[in-house]
């Protein structure tokens, strides 16, 4: 258990397929040897000063509050509280109908609303064992990687920009609006979407999309190329993010951080790939892995994601099979559009799903899958009939938030800020 | 177009892919290493563990409320279980059972085996469970969040106060019987009208 | 007329129009700064506001004035109000020591002689130097009489990152002054006669490349505004000023930012001179105001590029790399002089 890459056993698989000259990677010893080293241990008592950072701040990312207690700029302890844009959703999805319930699952992380939408429908779609179509798992796919991609841009942008550099946000915003682009010509929304619903999609895929979305997978690859090229080497960015706020493997186990930072620790764990859902398992990508635990692997680590997202779309709108887009399964989901419009069955069964909701056998299921900001788990309980009994949305955010004392306690106020930004917490997200 | 495709849908025309997926979706049988740390769980707890249910291709076992430390102790450190994470800790409410109307779910995760477990344990009104912030501190929000929730109390949290709702709503709000619309749980503070 | 009189004229004259001509600098700055980001970020900034959106920073300070004024309950009131002015006025003062024009010699408006500078002071550069350390009260004193947390760590530091950064801006001056054997900017000046390869700039390379970076940080600019750091102080000592006390703080800074300019210019850029003898047709304060252009367009560039250092990052650049390098320049400068004569 000495070695990083040991201790993720399972799903280290990549270990081998990284190039002899990259540099030696830390074990788990030196990884908290370093983090010992880079946090400063300071008593309690003494000249503290109690700052409450947030709900209202310029880098909470939202309401997220953070009670700060300081000696100087160190940070000697650190309390954070959420549950300011707390809506219910939770208790609302006891009194919906599953369809009604994906309009909710949108305001849980905005900025990757498809995601969440496409967490719940496999949860659901587990519960009641229907098959989602060929087409649908490809335009799944597509659109949640599309999210990723949006997801990653806008947050590039706002880390970079909480480390001064207003500049880099507007270019992100930039590029991110030709991913908005793209959902709105296949959703009809930018940002909620609402675009899964129960067995596949909402829709197909508008003529012209194809091209579109090609074109922007062509281009965004050289857009990163330039991202990398502006921060990466930017000895600023290396000097403010290098060995800050290290979070071992073991910590992000304990304190359940997943996604990019937990493969920042060199952990290959990524749902797309041990516990695939929609057309990941036909796809061929890479998970991307760091070893340094630092917010700038975090930071390597999203860009790599985003490379691996455009060849998971290109693969996609390569291999895009023929086919209805959403199951022809009359108890469980909607038909598909056209088909309301001319056969009778369809359209009773479009009735019968709007006014009656899909029936859920009785049981419970749990599932997670891979969204942008790390594993989002939906645990559902039905008592049969069209609404659940219980639902609970295990949302990363709200992880990610609750980490932050074992993340920023002995850094300083300048870190804290871009330790934040890189474990990328939406308080829509955190707050349910 | 019969009133059969209601009961029967016909396999979609599309379905046929690279590699059949039946076997993902609707897989039933346990992975080799959980059936391995259900049977290790069965030989050290016997008939403490007073349910077992296999559904979905997950694994549940109901224990009492007394065994929860000791089980959620010994699936984190035994090495056959390993399981390193708390993937999350949940409450549940089931008016329908009279005497112990509560439940809390622990979702646990292996990174070492890559399996999952869920372990639920029921409680009766006003009961109380130990806290498990010792052993994965990742279940303190989640703690807090099934209090609040539900009035479970944690004995021994170390910080158990209100999380999403406001400091003075009274109430659970995820319990069945607690009303979805309605001014309940805060209060509108008309006192304060004009001075803020 | 005779010719106190006339002098008398013309230094009232000099001491009104200076100023007038540096708010419409700073009017005419922000404008600027704010079409510039507009540019860097592929937007356009300002349109709506007379052409081009030139007359944007008036309409701005309209605003700000017909704000309501916010003083908070428990701050320490008379500093609190006080602070703005500290911040505003010594920059201001540096303007009459800066030469925009020949200074003495022949008669050259109407009979009398017509000094380009308003107070001909021996100890210009000290003067300057002082007066920055005067602002930096203004800075902290806003940050600890807001009574609120993140103003005074705005205010700490600012504090101390100007300490650090104005003994490495006033040893890489000294190397200047050594050369031209004078503290006063009027002579210096005069040192610098010729063309540009014969200005300070060249053997002074190192002193200017430091007093450069050093000014940044003077001016709380990216990647040096610790005491903003609008990202992590919220505004910094900034926080809880409102209106026109806040817009003072803000005009300041660009009176600051126009008034360093100006030194760098004199020190190291010749001044009013131009590049090349010949075209000194074009009258000094064309010139000066020229370089003072360039430099305030090259802090922009660098403020919407680059990141910003961290506090305890920002001080051991400025402790262990800047002042040890200006000693050294200092320390050749002198050897040199006092060798080569």
């Amino acid at each position: 258990m000495s070695d990083v890459i040991d201790s993720g056993t399972a799903q280290a698989r990549d270990v081998d397929a990284t190039p002899s000259d990259a540099p030696p990677r830390p074990t788990l010893e030196q990884l908290k040897e370093r983090k010992a080293r880079t946090r400063q241990r300071l008593e309690t008592g003494g000249d503290i000063m109690t700052i409450s950072m947030g709900p209202q701040h310029p880098s909470t990312h939202g309401v997220f509050q953070m009670v700060l207690d300081l000696d100087g700029e160190v940070i000697v302890d650190l309390r954070p509280e959420i549950g300011n844009l707390h809506r219910g959703v939770e208790k609302l999805c006891e009194h919906r109908t599953y369809h009604q319930i994906i309009p909710l699952t949108d305001r849980l992380d905005y900025n990757s609303a498809f995601a969440m939408n496409h967490g719940f429908c496999e949860a659901a779609e587990k519960l009641m064992g229907v098959e989602v179509p060929a087409r649908a798992r490809y335009i799944r796919t597509i659109a949640h990687e599309l999210s990723r991609l949006a997801n990653h841009i806008l947050w590039l942008g706002v880390h970079i920009m909480d480390l001064g550099t207003q500049t880099f946000f507007v270019i992100c915003f930039r590029d991110r609006e030709y991913l908005l682009d793209l959902f709105e010509m296949l959703t009809g929304a930018r940002l909620t979407h609402s675009f899964a619903r129960i067995g596949g999609v909402a829709k197909d895929l508008p003529d012209g999309f194809e091209q579109r979305c090609r074109k922007v997978i062509e281009f965004l690859p050289k857009r990163i190329a330039e991202y990398e090229r502006i921060v990466k080497h930017n000895r600023i960015y290396y000097k403010r993010a290098k060995d800050v706020g290290i979070f071992t493997s073991e910590d992000c186990y304990a304190w359940r951080v997943t996604g990019p930072t937990l493969r920042a620790a060199g952990v290959a764990r990524d749902l797309r790939k041990d516990e695939p859902y929609a057309a990941y398992d036909e796809i061929d990508f890479e998970v991307a892995v760091e070893y340094n635990a630092d917010v700038y692997d975090r930071f390597l680590v999203r860009m790599t994601e985003m490379r691996e997202s455009c060849k998971i779309i290109r693969q996609c709108l390569d291999g895009l099979p023929d086919g209805p887009y959403v199951a022809r399964d009359a108890a469980h989901s909607l038909p598909m559009k056209r088909d309301v419009l001319r056969d009778s069955a369809a359209m009773i069964q479009d009735f019968y799903q709007v006014f009656r909701g899909p029936q859920a056998p009785k049981g419970e299921v749990y599932r997670a899958v891979e969204v942008p900001k790390g594993e989002m788990g939906v645990y559902i309980r039905s008592e049969g009939g069209a609404k659940p009994a219980r639902v609970r949305f295990t949302t990363p955010s709200f992880y990610h938030g609750q980490a932050m004392p074992a993340l920023a306690v002995g850094e300083m106020v300048s870190d804290l800020v871009a330790i934040f930004a890189s474990v990328d917490v939406v308080l829509g997200d955190s707050d349910k | 177009m019969s009133a059969a495709r209601f009961v029967q849908p016909p396999r979609p025309a599309g379905s046929s892919t690279k590699r059949d997926r039946t076997a993902v979706r609707a897989a039933t049988s346990l992975a080799p290493t959980l059936a391995t740390a259900a049977a290790k769980l069965r030989r050290r707890f016997g008939a403490r563990l007073l349910e077992e249910e296999e559904s979905f291709g997950e694994l549940t076992f109901v224990i009492a409320p007394g065994d929860w430390m000791r089980v959620l102790a010994f699936c984190k450190s035994a090495p056959d279980l390993g399981f390193d994470q708390l993937d999350c800790l949940m409450g549940d409410h089931l008016p329908e059972r009279a005497d112990t109307p509560f439940a809390v779910l622990a979702h646990l995760t292996s990174h070492t085996h890559a399996h999952r477990l869920r372990v639920k344990t029921f409680l009766p009104e006003g009961g109380s469970l130990p806290t498990v912030t010792g052993l994965w501190p990742s279940a303190g929000f989640d703690e807090r969040e099934t209090w609040e929730m539900f009035g479970v109390v944690f004995q021994g949290h170390p910080d158990l106060r209100r999380l999403l709702t406001a400091e003075d709503f009274e109430g659970f709000p995820l319990r069945k019987d607690f009303p979805l619309e309605g001014i309940v749980g805060g209060r509108v503070r008309t006192e304060l009208r004009g001075k803020i | 007329m005779s010719d106190p009189v006339a002098q008398l004229v013309f230094l009232i004259v000099k001491a009104v129009a200076m100023p007038l001509i540096i708010i419409t600098m700073v009017a005419f700055a922000i404008y600027f700064e704010r079409k510039f980001a507009g540019f860097f970020q592929a937007r356009v900034g300002p349109t709506y506001l007379g052409p081009w959106g030139s007359l944007q920073s008036f309409g701005d300070v309209l605003k700000l004035i017909s704000k309501e004024d916010v003083i908070p309950l428990r701050s320490d009131k008379s500093v609190f109000k006080l602070a703005p002015y500290i911040a505003f006025v010594p920059a201001f003062l540096v303007m009459a020591v800066l030469p925009f024009g020949p200074v003495g010699g022949e008669p050259n408006l109407f009979g009398h002689r017509f000094d380009y500078v308003i107070a001909n002071f021996d100890a210009g550069v000290v003067l300057f130097l002082a007066m920055g350390a005067i602002a930096v009260y203004g800075v902290v004193l806003a940050g600890w009489s807001s009574n609120s947390n993140y103003s005074l760590l705005g205010g700490l530091r600012a504090g101390a990152q100007m300490i650090s950064y104005e003994l490495a801006m006033g040893f890489s001056a000294a190397g200047v002054m050594v050369m031209a054997g004078s503290m006063s900017l009027v002579e210096i000046v005069d040192g610098q006669k010729g063309a540009f390869w014969e200005w300070y700039w060249i053997p002074q390379i190192v002193g200017a490349i430091i007093f450069f970076i050093a000014s940044i940080a003077e001016l709380n600019r990216t990647p040096f505004d610790m005491a903003e750091a609008e990202q992590e102080l919220v505004a910094g000592y900034l926080t809880e000023y409102s209106g026109m006390r806040w817009g003072m703080f803000y005009l300041a800074e660009y009176v600051n930012m126009i008034v360093v300019s100006g030194i760098i210019s004199t020190l190291y850029f010749g001044g009013w001179r131009a590049p090349f003898e010949s075209w000194n047709v074009i009258p000094g304060p064309i010139w000066l105001f020229l370089k003072i252009c360039v430099l305030i367009f090259i802090y922009m560039w660098i403020r919407w590029t680059i990141f910003r250092y961290r506090y305890n990052q920002l001080m051991s650049v400025g402790w262990k790399v800047l002042l040890p390098l200006s000693l050294a320049n200092l320390a050749v400068t002198a050897v040199v002089v006092s060798v080569v004569g």
